[in-house]
């Protein structure tokens, strides 16, 4: 009984599971046909004759979802699979659709997902089944061998990829053992070096501190008191407090300066960075003996706290490397340090050493370079943004600012200000990648340079709004000529209301220059009058309009309680209809908007093609005929000098 | 089946029609093989295949004291089956078979004849070896309980239940397929042992023993088109080729010894395989002339002309060694008797005659019998030709039917044509457009032919008439030759359609079974009545194996000894 009730409910609910316009089957529908074909034999016999039927349907979105449904059920049933592939060759040639008398129905998108996804189906099954079943062999080889279709090889890269990723690992490994023996035999060299610099870099310290200890512990002190500020503020008067500390460069002590940069610079650019490096390949290393591992990695890792707390007492007496990018690095490494740091950079910055040009000028530029877009509101911003690092260079700055053109963004900036002369020729590299005579001495002059990089400007038309004629015409409608004074056809232009009679404001505007009395007078009752005119004109137009939407409400009720007639008559006819009827009612209420929702199967077949589409199918098409042609006249030379290689 | 076997202990069944029965069972259960895999060399279209079928089989019957199955069982004798033809051959070289089949000089050797036997169309018959050697209980193939008979006689007291084994000792036979493509290369396959077991024995994949192609000194520069056994031995093959030539290879050497020329590309080649006393190839070539080829001198000894345009088939008669079927692309099917001159029969599609003429077969099959058995029986006594020639020629002359000459010819070229030429005014067509197939069968009584315009048409040969049996063709490839084959008993025939191969009942025409899994179109196939296997070759350049599907007892043994393979393939219902 139950299985008899299932036998008439596949078809329909492969039918119903098919008939969609979505990228997949509705899961839930599809449990249930599984259940269903699981049922019993028949089914299953039933299951594949239906869907060859579906995939015989000539739109490519039932054969596609058919195809989705074959494959859960072939991957399931083993009945399925044998009464299915039977007719493989039919399926493939419907799915894939590699006979040329045979093509993939309509919808092109749809198709190409079909036949890609036919295809690695056809893969799977072939991994999985292929050895039971010698049509899946001879389908698969057909169409890879034969064909030279292009399968996803899933399986194949997959392990392909596995391969290459254990063995670079195993490669890494090696190189971070190597790395790991090398530094077993040289560890005690590396330690010293580094320790030669910081006892060095101290030495230079104590020596510039020397005299500058009293005031260092007054400022200490002063900071205890003012704890209950808030913080940035606290922050702010610390920063000044200790630029005020700073013992700063000068005729006495500049040879220490000197030799304290050189460290610094060495500290950070060498010792940092293979400090780093060697925690890293001590972290990583799974060397034999750990024992000497932990103990280098522990010594390492004091070694670097050891370096950051002498980095940083270096860069609070004034020392730092131009270049950002060590700060950058410095950053990911040590997160914990960002903020003290990035205070420690904006103190380089603000010092008036001789970074400072430099560095406001970068500034400079960076604020320019947004301003090409947006005019004021940015470039105020940055003014503001630098106020609050230090006052008395920024103010005057802000006044500089202020009067300083805004200027858009050219090659000419970079020569900014530069008064240099340029070398030329200084390679021998002449015109047309030949080379020639070397001549060092040859030379730009500035003024040359100068006048080369001329601020070029885009002359920009005002854009002016012209007024259409707006005389009425023969044919009705509007005159849409846009002259500036005369039209040539209709005279000159003048302000016209909604219809094109002139409204005289010629006179109006000549008015206030000529200032006559009586003329105005006559020309206000003028206006009145049209004015009245217009309005009565108006208002017959209105009455005439709601009389009309009047007499279309009445048709409409008439209609309406025709069609409430009908459908009584109808309801009293059948009683089945009224479940219908009903369904139609509830459609009906959004009939419009579902048509313009709702895709259908059919209006998949129909081809959208938008101006787009077509410039790019012709593009494409000129692109790939040029492509294919200077393909083949390559190959073309190619072959003529294999076959004469000594006669070209 | 079962009850059927029942039947057959119980002897309400005769043993004739058991072993029909079974093999039609088999043919109905015929599949896409999984086991067998031939794995193709060839890197061009398949044009034609052929399983050698010898003349003779040679089998040893082993017997055992008792039947509980212990010791060794003895050789009892050797027994070797052969048509007329094998029989005169082995006769003279006894030796070289005893050395062959390694039989000792105490063992008798004992010769059947194939046609003395109480099959009506003295066809060879299947034995099952395998069921055999488990129980004898199992009834036996008619030849099987013949041959079991004389061992009887001979020995007096040995008894059926006591022979244990009785297994073919000729291995040669249907055991070689030779195929031709169209990259001008021919290969052997041995379909019987396979090279190497794939997937824990699931796939036996069958490679080729060796391979005759381009780079071969004598190779063919063009396309085969024909490539067929020497009807005696496997020592010999022919193959035809669109480079005009036709050669003949030794096996052995795979060395060419013989090479004929021809005036154009050569469609299709033929030897007759009940042939005693000539050894002719018959060429259909591009040119309207067939020629006949002789192995034995090198030289063409006969050029029949008649057909208007190429010829694209031709094929030997299974019932007279003299008779010559060619069809042409004028859509004429002739008749020819080689020792005359001229063609005596040219087919007629609006000559018709309704269904099988039952009353005329009975007779007409003791008259295909009786006129094959007596020159075969000649043969054997007279070794010179002249007087065999005589009495073929009265005894060929009776088969013939009258000529029949169109009357508008009559008139005034009659007197001056030679008696020989009369029928080559003959415009009768057999088929509108080129006739691409041709097959006769078993009996020689019938001829089937198709043609490029779709059509199947069954002949009786006696009349020349078409039987207007419609075959239910769709469409049938018209540019190729195709190879057409026919089960023994004729009850069905396999034709190449397009990408498919269909069997149809000879007798009504209804499509009985379709092959589908050629990926392309389907131009030649071969039947093999000893194994009930079916091999198709098509432009896809696959050589398939339809076999039978196995009994559900052999599958149920297979599943318990690869338990783990067959595992694989099962249901998997997740949810």
């Amino acid at each position: 009984m139950v299985i008899r009730n299932f036998c008439s409910v596949s078809p329909l609910s492969l039918e119903k599971a098919t008939n969609s316009t979505a990228p997949e089957v509705d899961p839930r529908l599809l449990k249930s046909i599984k259940l269903v074909v699981r049922s019993s034999d028949s089914e299953v016999r039933l299951s594949v004759q239906t869907l060859m039927e579906k995939m015989k349907r000539d739109h490519s979105q039932v054969r596609y979802l058919a195809l989705l449904i074959i494959d859960e059920l072939f991957m399931r049933s083993k009945l399925f699979r044998s009464l299915f592939v039977v007719t493989l060759d039919q399926f493939l040639s419907l799915s894939v659709g590699f006979r040329r008398h045979l093509p993939l129905p309509a919808p092109p998108a749809v198709a190409s997902v079909l036949r890609s996804k036919a295809i690695e189906f056809l893969e799977k099954w072939n991994v999985s089944f292929g050895i039971h079943y010698r049509q899946l062999r001879l389908g698969f080889d057909y169409l890879k061998n034969t064909l030279r279709f292009q399968f996803p090889n899933l399986q194949q890269n997959a392990a392909r990829i596995q391969q290459e990723r254990r063995e670079r690992e195993i490669r890494s490994k090696e190189i971070l053992l190597k790395k790991f023996e090398s530094l077993k035999e040289n560890l005690s060299s590396i330690k010293d070096e580094i320790q030669l610099t910081i006892d060095e870099i101290r030495e230079c310290l104590d020596i510039l501190h020397i005299n500058e200890d009293g005031s260092m512990a007054m400022g200490y002190a002063e900071e205890d008191v003012e704890e209950f500020r808030c913080s940035a503020l606290q922050q702010i008067r610390l920063d000044s407090l200790r630029e005020g500390e700073k013992v700063h460069e000068n005729s006495d002590n500049k040879a220490v300066f000197d030799v304290l940069k050189e460290l610094y610079k060495v500290l950070v650019m060498r010792h940092f960075i293979s400090v780093r490096e060697w925690i890293s390949v001590l972290v990583r290393v799974e060397p034999t003996d750990t024992r000497f591992r932990d103990s280098t990695l522990k010594e390492f890792i004091n070694i670097r706290n050891c370096l950051q707390s002498i980095k940083q007492s270096c860069e609070q007496s004034g020392c730092s490397l131009p270049n950002t990018k060590n700060h950058e690095e410095e950053d990911l490494w040590e997160e914990g340090k960002i903020e003290a740091f990035a205070n420690g950079s904006d103190d380089a910055l603000n010092k008036p050493s001789e970074d400072l040009a430099s560095a406001s000028f970068v500034n400079e530029e960076k604020s320019k370079a947004p301003d090409c877009s947006n005019k004021d509101s940015k470039g105020s911003e940055t003014v503001v943004h630098e106020g609050d690092g230090s006052d008395s260079t920024t103010s005057l700055k802000r006044v500089l600012l202020a009067d300083a053109p805004v200027m858009s963004w050219g090659s000419f900036l970079d020569n900014w200000g530069s008064n240099r002369a340029v070398l030329a020729n200084q390679r021998g590299l002449e015109l047309e990648s030949h080379w020639g005579r070397v001549d060092y001495d040859a030379s730009i002059p500035a003024e040359k340079i100068a006048e080369l990089n001329v601020q070029a400007i885009m002359y920009k038309e005002e854009q002016v709004e012209i007024r259409p004629c707006l005389a009425p015409l023969s044919k009705g409608g509007l005159c849409q000529r846009r002259d500036l004074r005369v039209c040539p056809f209709h005279g000159p232009i003048i302000t016209r209301d909604e219809e094109g009679n002139p409204v005289n404001q010629t006179p109006l505007i000549d008015e206030k220059t000529l200032d006559l009395g009586t003329v105005v007078a006559e020309k206000l009752a003028k206006q009145a009058v049209k004015n009245v005119r217009g309005r009565d004109k108006e208002e017959i137009k209105k009455k005439e309009n709601d009389r009309q939407s009047l007499k279309r409400a009445k048709l409409a009720k008439v209609r309406e309680h025709n069609v409430t007639v009908l459908r009584e008559a109808a309801i009293a006819s059948t009683s089945r209809s009224e479940i219908f009827v009903g369904d139609e009612e509830a459609a009906g209420g959004n009939r419009l908007s579902v048509r313009e929702k709702k895709q259908t199967l059919a209006s998949m077949l129909h081809k959208k093609v938008t101006s787009k589409d077509r410039l790019a199918e012709r593009l494409l098409n000129t692109r790939t005929r040029d492509a294919t042609i200077r393909q083949l006249t390559q190959g073309e030379d190619a072959s003529y000098r294999e076959a004469y290689p000594n006669q070209w | 089946m079962w009850k059927e076997v029942g039947d057959r202990e119980t002897g309400k069944r005769r043993p004739y029609s058991f072993a029909n029965r079974i093999r039609s069972d088999r043919i109905d259960s015929l599949n896409l093989s999984n086991y067998k895999e031939i794995v193709s060399v060839h890197r061009g279209a398949i044009n034609t295949l052929q399983v050698f079928e010898s003349v003779f089989r040679v089998f040893r019957v082993m017997s055992q004291a008792s039947s509980s199955g212990s010791g060794s069982p003895e050789l009892e004798g050797v027994f070797i089956l052969a048509t007329a033809s094998g029989r005169k051959k082995l006769k003279d070289d006894i030796a070289r078979i005893r050395d062959k089949y390694n039989i000792p000089e105490s063992v008798y050797i004992h010769y059947l004849a194939k046609d003395s036997l109480a099959n009506p169309f003295g066809e060879t018959t299947v034995v099952y070896e395998q069921q055999l050697a488990a129980d004898l209980r199992f009834p036996l193939d008619p030849l099987v309980e013949e041959v079991l008979r004389i061992v009887n006689l001979a020995h007096g007291q040995l008894h059926l239940t006591f022979c244990r084994f009785m297994s073919k000792v000729d291995l040669t036979e249907g055991r070689y397929l030779l195929s031709g493509a169209s990259d001008g290369s021919a290969a052997i396959y041995d379909v019987q042992r396979a090279t190497d077991h794939q997937e824990g024995g699931l796939i036996a994949k069958h490679k080729c023993i060796f391979v005759v192609d381009r780079q071969h000194e004598h190779g063919h520069k063009y396309a085969i088109s024909s490539a067929i056994w020497y009807p005696v031995d496997t020592g010999l093959f022919i193959t035809g080729s669109f480079d005009h030539c036709i050669n003949v290879w030794d096996t052995n050497t795979t060395q060419v010894i013989l090479n004929f020329k021809m005036p154009g590309k050569v469609y299709r080649t033929a030897m007759s395989s009940i042939a005693t006393s000539h050894m002719l190839i018959a060429a259909g070539t591009e040119d309207v002339q067939v020629r006949l080829c002789d192995i034995a001198s090198g030289a063409f000894t006969h050029t029949l002309s008649g057909h208007r345009d190429g010829v694209m088939t031709v094929e030997w008669s299974n019932s007279s060694e003299w008779v010559l079927v060619t069809g042409g692309c004028d859509g004429a099917i002739r008749f020819w008797d080689i020792r005359r001159a001229g063609c005596f029969l040219v087919l007629d599609q609006s000559h018709s005659q309704l269904g099988r003429r039952p009353p005329l077969l009975e007779r007409s099959v003791t008259k295909v019998l009786a006129s094959r058995s007596l020159p075969a029986g000649q043969s054997s006594f007279v070794k010179s030709r002249t007087p065999q020639r005589k009495t073929a020629f009265g005894n060929g002359a009776k088969q013939l039917p009258i000529y029949r000459v169109p009357s508008h010819t009559k008139g005034f070229m009659g007197q001056r044509l030679h008696p020989g030429m009369l029928s080559s005014g003959d415009r009768a067509t057999a088929h509108y457009g080129a006739v691409t197939g041709l097959k006769v069968t078993g009996d020689g009584m019938y001829l089937l032919s198709a043609g490029s315009d779709s059509r199947l048409r069954l002949w009786d040969i006696e009349s020349g008439c078409n039987t207007l049996v419609n075959f239910e063709t769709v469409r049938l490839q018209t540019s190729k030759a195709l190879q057409l084959a026919i089960t023994q008993d004729s009850a069905l025939v396999f034709v190449p359609c397009m990408t498919a191969v269909k069997a149809f009942d000879v007798w009504s025409g209804q499509t009985s079974l379709t092959f589908r899994g050629h990926y392309e179109y389907v131009n030649c196939c071969w039947f093999s009545s000893q194994d009930q296997e079916l091999y198709t070759g098509g432009n896809d350049r696959q050589i398939l194996v339809w076999s039978p599907s196995k009994s559900e007892a052999d599958e149920v043994e297979e599943g318990s000894s690869k338990g783990k393979m067959s595992a694989m393939d099962q249901d998997n219902w997740s949810d």
